[in-house]
């Protein structure tokens, strides 16, 4: 249970930089998400951490101790893989054991830990079968017990719940959040999912083409997006152009919109990012839009409509289904949103 | 259809076996001239017990193929972790290099042995078979670990590093048991190449060292009983139920991950 | 339940000692190379190029005979014409081995493939492939039993025509052409069958729901795209087969003169060793040809 931190961590390969400049802490007990499309660097991020991967630059450090040139084995972490890597040869107790095994920890001892652990993932009795013999869900939680049996420093997740079909995936993630409570490690945990990381993480961060984006809790992130990458890849978003003019932003219908928060000078071209479920048509913003509405998706507890602005601007809205009343393609509606709800980015 | 696909797969059977099975029949054919009609001896099977040659040869096949085995899959496993696991420059070259052995007739082979041997004093005889033998044998070897280690994920070794393993205790602890199977089987096909090789052993015998193949091939030459069959007979069982067993061990499927 | 305290890292102390012992990554992989690769340079390569040098020499370097070199062994075909006469028949016996083997095997593998299902199919295969890997001088042997005369074919025919000659055919062409078939065919049936393994079924289905008839199938979408498993698997028979010696002695008898016999004689008989290894290295040009021109088919289709 300590604190990880990187500093000024890059990695090429070849010519191709992978990461870029990598600063952050991940504070002691954490639970942060590294969230990104593939390709962003976020996998290289964490492998650097766990020992796999030298930064070509950079410092890692866990607690107080400089890892950078330590290995892999010498960094006292643990690990969960995508595909689960039990080691098939072994029974459920050997497997949980080897990590215990390469601390000197044997015997009667080594029993104990192996007992609690699976008890705490859930799994008692389970200690003399052997990996194939369990499901996908089993074989992870397994996984975990063997990563956590070790008290590791720092709990490092690579998409560990990217195989598990989705019902199956709900309840790790409900489990990984108990123990990770229960145990107090700090966790760093990769996906590409984010409903993903809005659920489990204290801090989630946003990492694209190698660089983080933002950084921040969860609801920071999604509500209050700095890039248009981060607005796009989380949830999604409404984007109008429009230029700063004192007391709001100018839109290419005229229309002017009021923004909660500071803005740049007059005259700066900024792009508003507004949330589909943050529009209403039954004006009580003070921000409006004209549209028409193109499509209509009736997806049960939500209706989500596509529309078109007169300027051709392409919107998306989301109704929460109340009273099961849609409104009907070719309809014209006037948009409300509040200030508040108003996000202005600066291309 | 369905039938006559059948029916030409067990003409196919016929065609393979009938000659070996009327070969292991006459081994037990009282007449010395291999005439018909068949009456059962086991005669012999006995005269075999009396002929050194034959038995002389036949152990020497034996010991050259156990050495063989345990030579060629030591080297051929060592060579194949590197190639399988490490990435460098001339990996494609050097594998391809050790397509010579096999895919080139055994007769080049053979003959270029015989003249560098000769020629750098190595000489003919059984050191010379081992050497050729060995050289035969470890591209199976490489070729049998090497689809091994493909059922093998790399990420266990990483999980047994990241649990504490130094990179050799993981390769000992984790790798090398999933491999095992495919050692063994490895190591029986070297067994039975070199129990079957003709060729190479052909010009790197001696008369007075030889392998049991040579013997077999001067008795046909010069003339012969059917102690030959009885020899046979017992080499061809005994290669068939090496390659059973391997075909048994090397089943894929056993380590690989579930997904 | 109580929150885990950290524990020391195992060998921390350890490595951060080892660090500066650290190889750099070619010497383990060197290391673990050299073994085989040395053995195969000492056992093979310096052979082949030793037989090369030999090539060029007059006679064979016994005793104190002086070393002279020459091209005359190359221009052999010239000077000694009968061997042209006996390379084309070599080639003759290799083209109809591999023919008959392509023929006989693609309709093996074909029903192996579609006629026959799990366990049936697992069986066959082994048994199909089992003759290849026991001793070919005991398989040549045992056609010997077969084919001569008063041999099991006679046998059989005089069960039913007691009064009939003979039809073994011993030490005849044709029957060095049987032997190398019933040598070659589990391969050529492997290869063919791994190829053809791989055709989805539904590529068929959607032929036939298209209006194929069975040849039709066959012609435009079997053989097609089985084509690699057979090129590869000829490749690999036509090799061997125009190098062997052994079958055309036992089969061939007198008949059995292939280049294969010729050079296996001046290395046992004649002594000439330049002489054959001058005939070796032509042969194995033809052999490094034939790879070169299949070497694409033989990636895709080689069984490895």
């Amino acid at each position: 249970m300590t604190h990880v931190n990187v500093k000024s961590v890059a990695k090429s390969y070849g010519s191709t930089p992978v990461l870029s400049d990598i600063s952050t802490e991940f504070g002691e007990g954490s639970f942060t998400s590294l969230l990104g499309p593939s390709g962003s660097g976020k996998t290289t991020l964490l492998r650097i951490i766990a020992g796999f991967i030298r930064p070509d630059q950079g410092v890692v450090m866990i607690g107080d101790q400089d890892v950078t040139h330590v290995p892999v084995w010498g960094r006292n972490i643990g690990m969960m893989f995508q595909s689960y890597a039990l080691f098939p040869h072994m029974t459920i107790a050997q497997n949980v054991a080897f990590g215990l095994e390469r601390r000197g920890i044997r015997g009667e001892a080594a029993r104990k830990e192996v007992e609690r652990a699976l008890e705490m993932v859930r799994l008692p009795g389970f200690a003399e079968r052997f990996p194939k013999q369990l499901s996908g869900g089993q074989q992870q939680r397994v996984a975990l017990a063997r990563a956590i049996v070790i008290k590791p420093n720092v709990l490092l997740l690579d998409e560990p719940l990217s195989a598990l079909d989705r019902r199956l995936r709900q309840e790790m993630q409900v489990e990984l959040l108990r123990i990770q409570r229960q145990s107090g490690l700090t966790t760093i945990f990769v996906t590409h999912d984010q409903e993903e990381a809005l659920t489990l993480s204290d801090k989630v961060a946003i990492l694209d083409k190698g660089k983080i984006v933002q950084i921040g809790d969860p609801a920071t992130v999604y509500e209050r997006p700095r890039t248009r990458f981060a607005a796009e890849f989380l949830g999604d978003s409404n984007f109008l152009p429009g230029v700063v003019e004192a007391g709001g932003v100018r839109l290419e219908d005229g229309g002017i919109i009021e923004v909660a928060g500071s803005l740049p000078s007059a005259g700066t071209k900024v792009t508003l990012a507004v949330r589909p479920e943050k529009m209403s048509p039954a004006g009580e913003g003070k921000n409006r839009i004209s549209a028409q509405i193109k499509t209509v998706i009736y997806a049960g507890p939500v209706l989500s409509y596509h529309l078109e602005t007169s300027q051709g601007r392409e919107l998306k809205l989301f109704s929460q289904n109340r009273d099961g009343n849609l409104m009907r393609e070719g309809e014209n509606v006037t948009l409300s949103w509040m200030p508040e709800h108003t996000v202005a980015l600066v291309e | 259809m369905k039938t006559l696909g059948r029916f030409y797969l067990f003409a196919i059977l016929a065609f393979l076996y009938t000659p070996i099975i009327v070969m292991m029949a006459m081994g037990f054919n009282e007449s010395p001239l291999y005439q018909l009609p068949f009456s059962f001896s086991t005669r012999w099977y006995v005269a075999l017990m009396g002929n050194t040659g034959l038995l002389t040869a036949g152990l020497n096949s034996i010991i050259i193929a156990v050495i063989t085995a345990v030579v060629a899959t030591s080297l051929g496993t060592v060579a194949s972790v590197a190639l399988s696991r490490h990435t460098f420059r001339g990996r494609s070259l050097l594998q391809l290099l050790l397509l010579p052995p096999i895919a080139i007739p055994w007769l080049i082979t053979g003959t270029a042995m015989l003249i560098f041997f000769y020629w750098s004093g190595i000489g003919r005889g059984m050191h010379a078979l081992i050497i050729g033998h060995v050289a035969l044998a470890i591209p199976y070897v490489v070729i049998v670990v090497g689809t091994g280690f493909k059922t093998i994920r790399a990420d266990l070794e990483e999980a047994a590093m990241s649990l504490g393993s130094t990179p050799v205790h993981a390769f000992y602890s984790v790798t090398l048991p999933l491999l095992f199977p495919s050692i063994l089987g490895a190591a029986l096909f070297a067994f039975a190449v070199s129990l079957d090789q003709f060729v190479i052993s052909y010009f790197l015998a001696t008369p007075g060292y030889t392998t049991l193949p040579v013997q077999i091939y001067s008795a046909i030459r010069k003339g012969f009983t059917p102690e030959i069959n009885a020899i046979s007979t017992i080499l061809l069982l005994g290669s068939m139920a090496a390659i059973l067993i391997f075909a048994r061990f090397a089943k894929p499927g056993e380590n690989r991950d579930p997904r | 339940m109580a929150k885990l305290t950290a524990q020391e890292p195992p060998l921390a102390a350890a490595v951060s000692s080892s660090q500066s012992r650290r190889l750099p990554p070619w010497v383990t992989t060197g290391a673990l190379l050299l073994p085989t690769y040395g053995w195969l340079t000492i056992a093979v390569f310096i052979p082949l190029l030793a037989m090369f040098a030999f090539s060029f020499l007059t006679a064979t370097p016994l005793g104190n005979k002086p070393i002279v070199f020459t091209l005359k062994q190359y221009r052999a075909f010239i000077d000694q014409p009968y061997l042209v006469g006996v390379g084309l028949s070599s080639l003759l016996i290799g083209f109809w081995t591999t023919f008959v083997c392509a023929v006989l095997g693609f309709f093996a593998a074909l029903a192996l493939a579609r006629a026959t299902i799990g366990k049936t199919k697992e069986t066959l295969l082994v048994l199909i492939l089992l003759p290849f890997w026991t001793n070919g001088l005991v398989r040549i042997f045992s056609w010997t039993m077969v084919l001569r005369e008063g041999g099991f074919l006679d046998y059989i025919l005089h069960l039913v025509a007691p009064q009939a000659g003979s039809i073994g055919f011993l030490y005849t062409r044709p029957a060095i052409v049987v032997g190398l078939v019933h040598g070659y065919l589990p391969y050529m049936i492997l290869t063919c069958y791994i190829a053809l393994s791989t055709i989805d079924d539904a590529i068929i289905e959607a032929a036939v729901s298209l209006g194929a008839r069975w040849w039709v199938v066959l012609y435009k979408i079997l053989l097609p795209m089985a084509a690699p498993g057979l090129i590869s698997g000829a490749v690999l028979t036509f090799v061997p087969v125009i190098g062997s010696f052994m079958e055309p002695r036992i089969l061939g008898g007198r008949v059995g003169v292939t280049m294969g016999t010729v050079i296996e004689d001046q290395f046992t008989q004649a002594f000439n060793w330049p002489l054959g290894a001058s005939l070796s290295f032509t042969l194995l040009a033809v052999v490094l040809a034939i790879f070169a021109t299949f070497s694409g088919v033989l990636k895709r289709g080689s069984v490895a």
